[in-house]
């Protein structure tokens, strides 16, 4: 349970940094922290105590496997969290093209 | 390959040199031992992507669009998608399901099982390690663009 809770810590961390930093790369590194923390709250929902890796060696006979499917899905959350950071980076960068600044607070204006 | 004023120093260059194709290496050996072993598609095409980044950030962006076709690694990009695509349309052809298995399934623990798990892990493989270097490649070169008027 302290787990968990402390993963909700790191996911508030998270929000914490994209509610008051005014940089464009902090915010985009906030989102980061919190899409991490997700992933590591969906490992530890598998857990299990003393169980193994499920995956089956070679001349081994295996115990109690941690759940995959967790696993899976994190799989595919970690690589649609790198196409939305790679969104995000791509807006920056035009949008620091546009206004020569990386504080959201003087980015306010339409011109173009 | 060799100009000095490009890239870094000369002995990031030949460390590079000698130290890419291990990567490279490993990045494949990950993709074919996918359905034995951790790793898998994903996780082999992301290091050999890694490769590709290590050979521009050493040589710099010119050398590398001469050693590289980019062109040509956004079609192998494409295909590869088309030819997962088209191992699922063949299950359902064979099998009656999307990506249902319909090679022999061989011994367990041999290189040579699974049915076609291997077969689209190297085409997931290809795909990741050609749209990883080519998003860092783009985004590198946003400003070199005619939008970025500075």
């Amino acid at each position: 349970m302290t787990l968990y809770l402390m993963c909700f810590a790191l996911f508030l961390v998270g929000v914490y940094g994209l509610l008051t930093k005014r940089d464009l790369i902090k915010l985009i590194l906030s989102i980061a922290i919190m899409g991490y923390s997700v992933n590591l709250l969906l490992i530890l929902f598998a857990y299990k105590k003393d169980a193994v890796f499920p995956i089956l060696l070679k001349g081994t006979v295996q115990g109690t496997m941690v759940d995959p499917l967790p696993q899976a899905l994190v799989l595919t959350s970690i690589v649609i969290e790198l196409g939305t950071t790679a969104l995000l980076v791509a807006l920056a960068i035009r949008l620091v093209q546009k206004f020569k600044t990386f504080d959201i607070t003087k980015i306010r204006r339409l011109f173009g | 390959m060799n100009n000095p004023k490009q890239g870094m120093t000369l002995i990031v260059k030949t460390v590079t040199r000698v130290t890419v194709w291990l990567i490279v290496l490993y990045g494949i050996y990950l993709i074919l031992h996918g359905h034995l072993t951790p790793g898998g598609g994903f996780g082999g095409g992301v290091i050999l992507a890694l490769a590709f980044l290590n050979i521009m950030l050493a040589y710099g962006r010119e050398t590398t669009q001469k050693w590289l076709n980019i062109k040509f690694l956004e079609d192998i990009e494409a295909v590869s998608a088309t030819l997962f695509l088209f191992m699922g349309l063949l299950g359902i052809a064979l099998g009656g399901h999307f990506l249902i298995n319909f090679l022999p399934k061989g011994s367990p623990h041999s290189l040579l099982s699974a049915g076609n798990i291997p077969i689209l892990n190297v085409l997931i493989g290809v795909k990741v390690a050609m749209s990883l270097f080519l998003v860092v490649w783009v985004l590198a070169g946003l400003h070199e663009e005619e939008g970025g008027q500075s």
